[in-house]
């Protein structure tokens, strides 16, 4: 009786993960179709014919690997930034007493609220006068801080007694080596999530990017594929299927290998 | 040394502050500057036109359109990324004993990956003409209704889109919230065989509430932030503007017709709506001063 009862509750659940699973199998397995079978046979997941014509063709149409060291580049900065400034801001925030601590750490946890809509006006113009645009300088330069960083790093460095911080000062044992010896190795695992979450948002971000980037050569992957919906692949499904195929290729293998820690980083970041 | 001390933290909080006010503070700023004047972007002089742009905000029909869109787009995310994941976390941890973790990698696969990968494969998929969701529909003798053509439509499927990526992540945030209620409390409901039910709605729901809250407000400021892709992807704001809502509107204000100064005005209008919702956060989640 409870068994079956049990049985019916993981009904929905496999709906929803056949859900989130099927749009990537659907979409791995018509990168690997003719475009003539992708249009009698788009939902078969096998192919008849598997070929891998659709990704040669790609890489004489758009400069593959420029694509892809664009994408990893920008990402690259993006959350170097992040992780540099948000271990900082922490490391402040948990060590020390200072003045409004409470305002300024109310301050930074608002800037989650401001809609990217209110600033992109200024910080286009300020990109185009630092002659960033075309550039993937330009679009990383306004998001090298991030709040959330800060909250979860913060919220891993409470885990460390602050008796135990206290009490190295009194040794006076320089800060350089606190951060690097004893807050930094604990701290690893938050690191490799948050650095995991940074890297992967940031080489799926587009709108911000649609604004910086116009010349073909700073494009990013998202941008990329966009074209390929709209002008130049028209109606080429099976293409625009690799080239999403490629740019999911590395957010996978990084949860694949940080599954673990990345599950338990989001966790934190709504635990108060 | 004790100058040192002082000087230290602020130091350390620099980086993030300087990047904070040359990207967020002067150009929250500049745009409630902006949103006084009429401009397009590149002319060299700017006329100031007061509180129009404001009133513009509110009596344009366009304007009233998008905005009323907005509320819509709200409650459809307020139901698919937060009434429905809450419901299933509950599912996943009162109800089912195996597969948990199982449940957990999956359902986070999808946000992963691009909005512009899901827009795609989704409009295909659901295309009311060529696609297989299409074909299914008249094989049954139903017919998709053209989505495309019908603004209420274009953002039921928009809003599905988006959901598809962020399910997985706040459900595993709620699932966490969950997981933080003491084991005891549960147990006794069971010893003295109160129904499940009862348990969720009387104990489980208001112990879970800031961590409930906090997904709640993301929902809502994350969520019209990331349907502007599927927006720009799929529909480009039509037809008419009937799946534009506020942000894709100030994008399309500023980037595609130079009205600046609309853009502006709809930029802060927008920030307003945030604020009350920051105010909640404040209020609810981050709960009084955590360091005084």
């Amino acid at each position: 009786m409870s068994n079956k009862k049990n049985a019916l509750w993981h009904l929905p659940l496999i709906i929803i993960g056949i859900i989130a699973l099927l749009p990537v199998i659907f979409m791995i397995s018509n990168s690997f179709k003719t475009l003539q079978e992708s249009y009698q046979s788009i939902l078969s997941v096998i192919p008849n014919k598997p070929t891998i014509d659709n990704y040669t063709t790609l890489n004489h149409q758009v400069n593959l690997v420029r694509l892809v060291w664009n994408t990893f580049f920008m990402a690259t900065l993006v959350t170097v930034g992040k992780l540099f400034t948000g271990l900082l801001a922490a490391y402040a925030f948990r060590y020390y007493q200072f003045k409004h601590k409470n305002l300024i750490y109310l301050l930074f946890v608002a800037t989650i609220f401001v809609p990217f809509t209110i600033v992109m006006i200024p910080n286009y113009l300020v990109i185009a006068k630092l002659n960033l645009l075309n550039s993937v300088i330009g679009v990383a330069l306004p998001q090298l801080c991030d709040a959330t960083g800060i909250m979860i790093f913060l919220k891993t460095m409470e885990k460390i007694p602050g008796s135990l911080f206290d009490s190295l000062k009194i040794d006076n044992i320089p800060n350089r080596r606190i951060f690097f010896n004893i807050v930094l190795p604990i701290l690893k695992p938050s690191i490799i999530s948050v650095g995991a979450m940074f890297f992967i948002n940031s080489w799926n971000e587009y709108v911000w990017p649609t604004l910086i980037l116009k010349d073909k050569s700073s494009f990013t992957l998202p941008l990329a594929l966009q074209n390929y919906i709209s002008s130049e692949g028209g109606t080429n499904f099976p293409l625009a299927m690799a080239l999403s195929s490629i740019m999911i290729v590395v957010p996978l293998i990084i949860y694949l290998i940080f599954q673990r820690y990345i599950l338990n980083s989001i966790s934190n970041s709504g635990l108060k | 040394m004790h100058n040192n001390k002082k000087i230290l933290p602020f130091l350390y909080l620099m980086p993030t502050g300087i990047l904070l006010t040359i990207f967020m503070i002067i150009p929250i700023i500049y745009t409630f500057y902006l949103s006084f004047f009429d401009w397009n972007l590149i002319a060299p002089t700017k006329d100031f036109v007061g509180m129009r742009n404001y009133i513009e905000v509110f009596t344009d029909p366009v304007n009233q359109k998008v905005l009323m869109n907005t509320f819509f787009y709200i409650i459809l995310l307020l139901v698919l990324n937060f009434i429905v994941p809450y419901v299933i976390s509950l599912v996943v941890k009162f109800f089912i004993k195996r597969m948990q973790g199982a449940y957990k990698i999956i359902f986070f696969i999808p946000s992963l990956f691009s909005l512009v990968v899901g827009a795609m494969i989704f409009s295909w998929l659901l295309n009311p003409v060529s696609g297989p969701v299409a074909f299914l529909f008249r094989e049954s003798g139903f017919v998709l209704p053209n989505w495309t053509n019908s603004g209420g439509l274009a953002i039921i499927v928009i809003c599905l889109i988006t959901n598809w990526k962020v399910f997985g992540y706040n459900f595993i945030l709620l699932l966490t919230g969950l997981g933080s209620i003491p084991k005891n409390i549960v147990d006794a409901t069971t010893v003295d065989r109160i129904p499940k039910w009862r348990m969720i709605w009387n104990i489980v729901l208001p112990m879970n509430k800031s961590i409930a809250i906090y997904v709640l407000i993301l929902t809502i400021v994350q969520g019209l932030q990331y349907v502007f892709t599927p927006i720009n992807v799929i529909t480009t704001g039509g037809p008419y503007y009937g799946s534009s809502n506020v942000l894709y509107h100030t994008y399309l204000n500023a980037f595609v017709l130079y009205k600046t100064g609309n853009a502006s005005a709809l930029a802060i209008t927008t920030f307003l709506i945030f604020l009350v919702l920051l105010y909640l956060e404040i209020k609810f989640v981050e709960g009084r001063s955590r360091y005084e």
